[in-house]
């Protein structure tokens, strides 16, 4: 009888295990705002890898007999005054958004995540001088530090990208430190301080996995907030160097003609836009998403 | 003290047989539905119980038996997106389901009302305890400042808060647990409720708080003649503080009686199981607990047959237990009545021993 | 402060505790102001023979909880003495304690809190035995083992432990620090937050595991009940002291301290006829603050004993309140913990004789 009631427990089991794997799945896709996101994102990466097969034109050839050309089946969205293609610069140009958004997040995520880490798990003199640094940080508006390191630095995609990174690094870790602190006095860390883990190892092995949720929801919308500078700082000439094609650039040269051409600088402000909203949904969708204990908390439906 | 309890019983009694004296609250086939991924499911499914004036009815049961939804939804405050779908509720006659909102939201407190568990989250922590008690008495009663005031000085005393003309200037966290929940049933007790409602009123607090604090309801059911419903886990409490008692399993009623029925002549196997498994100061500590295998049925996946079945020492693999559920019908005398299709047989071997 | 007491058995003690006492607070950070200092522990020595089951019960500040801490060094002692099977523990490095951590083990009161919801089960339990070295292939077999041992199937590993009720997941929190096989098992509260049909379980499945392996417990709870069923030797203490100690039977039939009698008549038993006509001592007032601990024994303030002695004749008096007086000698003197009668310990100027609890007569309730 104790085998039969087994066996039923183990099929019980297994079909449970099928359910939870169909609800977690049926979790993700069933956010609007997530599919949405992913979507948009996905998108914009095939459309930045495969940039030299999609874009029409080359991004940097010129024509000058071909200057502010009205769209056609050869630009579709027309050309600039020098005579390059505008979508194929628009398409060129995802590929710096996309990575100066991806290696700004890889770096504040890093540091941010063990600066705060460190400071939250062990406290002491170590967190009040960390607090200090990050807040002396915080008192400049990111975009401004940004600028200067940029301008102390020389304009080139690496010093954009370290520029951004080191402005955003202090946010992710005030985010991490506090996410630290709550988890902190749960019961499971002394549980693990009681089996006789060190604390690097809680702080690796249970710590930082618990805490990494809300920090990548952080992250994810801070790549919004970079691609905003990297445009910002192109926009004002101390980005990526011309004739390097980039959103902020295809603006600031198309800002001399708006009122005849509107379309150059709408067209690349609306790629930003698009860019900004599918990480701002993606990390909505995230922060609902990823953390059980939070997502019981916020209960059944979305939207 | 003595006397004027027999006197509510005695009163109790005539009043039973001119039909005249109804129960101060009573539940119809209460049905309070949730909806659930897998469709809806039914979390108090068709509970009638009654409570008398100036009567203890204990509410036994483990988390997840609804014995707290039901009374959630008899006073109105079902969490959503739960429902009351079915049943009647009746307070001394009335059918609190057909009032509008408005007229609930009245009479809650003023007629029926609810202690809770946790003493904390019912106080509000910015204002002061006086404050709180006298903004229920003004909100009701339309007292004046000074009134309230006064009257609330008057039902921390009554509550045995010491020194209740400086206590009434405090803010909740400066109280005790014991201290919180005695100006919790302050607040309850304030409009003379018909019913207490007290949701495991003492499972935060210490053993010896918990006996001044279950006293003290004691002491103003025999002041007032005011109905009790103690929702609890404990037997104990209930052998010591209940006239009758109501075992929940799975959002039913298991069993339900006197308490002396229930105690001496248990016709359900889930009470008897309780009896045995829980520890007491009497238990026999050479032996093992008797154990109530696996886990509370998911509400929302009961079983076919009996709730308890699969947990069931005496009908677990019986072919009726797992396909019929059994109805609630008496056993023995008329009050007392349990859900079981043996429950003969249970009674025989409580007896036997 | 007092006098270590000399609790040697003729057991081979596997825990010795002397004069144990933590504070806390008082300590100034760099900018904060000092906080006041409170005795959580306050001088308690005992000790727990191999494989013996030690009951520790208190209510909320008792100091209990803390208590289990110290013996483990999960927090340190100020000042006192911790002897781990021969080996003075007081003042080991991070490091030699948590090689040790493979022979004391803790099992906690919160079971949803005190499992990494980021791990599966196997993992969970798993990651001991990975911290003290031990290979591969044998954590793999002795995982599948001690699951089996605390009654849960082994597809249990491969799942989170949300999934679990609360009586399995503190299954799994028993088999974590069961995994390593340790020499002793602290209980903080391990049943307090289940449900009643699931405590049975849990109480005996402890109680298997202790027949099985021989590893000795100590068990601390609220709960005098359950505390009484599992235990063989109990302390029960009260804000930060060991007020009485004594083996079960005599502790529980014949309890000494005016404290311990208070708290056995609060508890009530499910018994109709036996509870309808018991007495209840009535404790005064409530438990006093660690921050500022009455004079002399701390517990006279609530002592019905104390009150008592007092109007009998040729006892000194100290008034405490409006027309409450008690002896001096309880607002004077802490009382030592002291052998009553054999292996009866009791910290009292004027412990309860056989039989007086029940009968004093005043200050009891009663619902009759």
């Amino acid at each position: 009888m104790s085998q039969i009631t087994a066996d039923a427990t183990a099929m019980r089991d297994r079909e449970a295990a099928r359910r939870r794997r169909r609800k977690a799945i049926r979790r993700y896709t069933s956010h609007p705002g997530f599919v949405i996101g992913a979507v948009i994102i996905a998108l914009m990466a095939i459309i930045a890898i495969g940039a030299p097969w999609i874009a029409p034109n080359s991004p940097l050839a010129t024509d000058l007999a071909n200057t502010l050309a009205p769209p056609s089946w050869q630009f579709p969205l027309g050309t600039d005054q020098f005579g390059r293609c505008v979508l194929s610069r628009l398409i060129y140009g995802a590929q710096i958004s996309l990575q100066v958004g991806f290696w700004v997040v890889l770096i504040s995520l890093t540091f941010g995540t063990l600066i705060g880490a460190l400071a939250g798990f062990i406290g002491g003199w170590l967190e009040r001088v960390i607090v200090a640094l990050i807040d002396i940080m915080l008192a400049f508006p990111g975009f401004l530090l940004a600028l200067a390191l940029v301008a102390a630095q020389g304009s080139s995609l690496t010093s954009v990208i370290t520029a951004v990174a080191i402005a955003y690094t202090p946010r992710v870790a005030t985010v991490m430190r506090s996410v630290v602190l709550t988890i902190r006095p749960r019961p499971f860390i002394e549980a693990s301080h009681a089996i006789g883990l060190s604390s690097f190892r809680i702080l690796i092995r249970h710590v930082i996995p618990n805490a990494l949720p809300p920090v990548i929801v952080v992250a994810t919308v801070s790549a919004a907030t970079a691609i905003l500078a990297e445009a910002g700082l192109s926009f004002l000439g101390l980005g990526v160097q011309p004739p390097t094609a980039t959103w902020g650039s295809v603006i600031a040269e198309g800002q001399a003609i708006i009122t005849t051409r509107p379309l150059i600088s709408l067209s690349a402000g609306i790629c930003i836009a698009i860019a900004v909203i599918g990480l701002n949904l993606l990390g909505d969708g995230l922060r609902d998403t990823l953390d059980p204990q939070m997502r019981r908390q916020t209960g059944g439906k979305m939207l | 003290m003595l006397q004027s309890k027999e006197l509510i019983r005695d009163g109790a009694k005539v009043g039973d047989a001119q039909s005249a004296n109804r129960p101060a609250l009573e539940l119809r086939n209460l049905v309070t539905r949730f909806p659930g991924d897998d469709g809806a499911f039914n979390i108090v499914d068709g509970v009638s119980l009654s409570v008398a004036p100036g009567e203890t009815l204990a509410v036994v049961g483990e988390s997840g038996s609804g014995k707290t939804m039901t009374f959630l939804s008899a006073i109105g405050l079902v969490p959503r997106p739960g429902k009351v779908v079915e049943g009647e509720i009746l307070l001394d006659g009335t059918d609190l389901l057909k009032l509008s909102e408005e007229d609930m939201r009245a009479l809650r407190g003023t007629r029926l009302s609810m202690v809770f568990q946790d003493p904390l989250t019912g106080l509000n922590p910015v204002f002061t305890i006086g404050d709180q008690i006298a903004g229920v008495l003004h909100a009701h009663r339309k007292l004046s400042r000074a009134e309230a005031r006064q009257t609330a000085i008057g039902l921390l005393e009554k509550v045995h808060i010491p020194d209740p003309h400086r206590r009434i200037d405090d803010y909740p966290h400066q109280l005790s647990g014991g201290m919180r929940q005695r100006v919790l049933i302050a607040m309850a007790i304030s409009l003379e409720p018909q019913v207490l409602i007290a949701d495991e009123p003492t499972t935060a607090l210490d053993v010896t708080v918990q006996a001044q604090v279950l006293e003290l309801l004691a002491e103003l059911r025999e002041q007032s003649g005011m109905a009790i419903v103690l929702i609890t886990h404990d037997l104990g409490l209930v052998a010591r503080y209940a006239d009758r008692v109501a075992v929940m399993y799975a959002g039913r009623v298991a069993e339900t009686g006197d308490a002396e029925a229930i105690f001496e002549r248990t016709a359900h196997p889930y009470t008897v199981s309780l009896f045995r498994s829980v520890p007491s100061l009497e238990t026999d500590t050479a032996s093992d607990l008797l154990e109530i295998e696996g886990q509370p049925p998911d509400p929302a996946a009961l079983p076919a047959g009996c709730a308890f079945e699969p947990r069931c020492y005496l009908g677990h693999g019986r072919q009726d237990c797992q396909t019929t559920r059994p109805a609630l019908r008496a056993v023995g005398d008329s009050s007392h009545r349990a859900a079981c299709l043996h429950s003969s047989e249970v009674i025989t071997e409580g007896t036997a021993e | 402060m007092n006098t270590p007491v000399s609790l040697s058995t003729d057991r081979d003690a596997l825990v010795r505790v002397d004069n144990l006492r933590k504070v806390f607070g008082g300590k100034r950070w760099m900018f904060g102001k000092a906080g006041p200092e409170v005795s959580a522990v306050d001088g308690v020595s005992f000790s727990v023979g191999r494989g013996e089951t030690f009951g520790v019960v208190g209510e909320t500040g008792s100091g209990k909880s803390t208590l289990g801490r110290l013996l483990l060094r999960l927090l340190n002692p100020t000042d006192g003495r911790v002897v781990f099977d021969g080996r003075d523990i007081t003042h080991l490095s991070q490091s030699e304690l948590r090689r040790l951590r493979g022979d004391m083990q803790m099992v906690f009161q919160d079971p949803y809190g005190s499992l990494d919801p980021r791990m599966k089960v196997g993992a969970i339990v798993a990651e001991p035995m990975q911290v003290h070295g031990t290979d591969r292939s044998q954590i793999v077999r002795r995982t599948g083992e001690i699951l089996e041992q605390v009654g849960l199937p082994p597809a249990t590993a491969d799942r989170y432990p949300h999934e679990f009720s609360g009586g399995q997941r503190q299954r799994i929190g028993i088999a974590r620090a069961m995994a390593l096989n340790p020499k002793l098992l602290i209980l903080d509260e391990p049943v307090s937050a289940l449900d009643v049909s699931i405590q049975a379980q849990i109480l005996n499945l402890l109680r298997r595991i202790q027949r099985e392996t021989g590893v000795t417990y100590i068990f601390i709870a609220h709960d005098l009940a359950v505390v009484r069923h599992i235990s063989e030797r109990i302390a029960v203490m009260y804000l930060g002291r060991v007020v009485e100690m004594a083996p079960r039977q005599k502790l529980y039939a014949a309890p000494r301290h005016p404290y311990t009698a208070s708290l056995l008549s609060a508890v009530p038993i499910p018994d109709l006829k036996a509870e309808r006509h018991r007495k209840r001592i009535a404790l005064h007032g409530e438990i006093g603050s660690a921050t500022a601990l009455p004079s002399g024994c701390r517990f006279h303030p609530r002592c019905f004993k104390a009150r008592l002695k007092a109007s009998a004749d040729g006892v000194a008096t100290a008034k405490i309140a409006d027309d409450v007086f008690v002896p001096r000698q309880c607002v004077e003197s802490d009382p030592e913990l002291q052998a009553d009668a054999e292996d009866h310990f009791v910290a009292c100027h004027f412990p309860l004789e056989p039989g007086e609890a029940v009968d004093h007569g005043i200050a009891t309730t009663s619902n009759e």
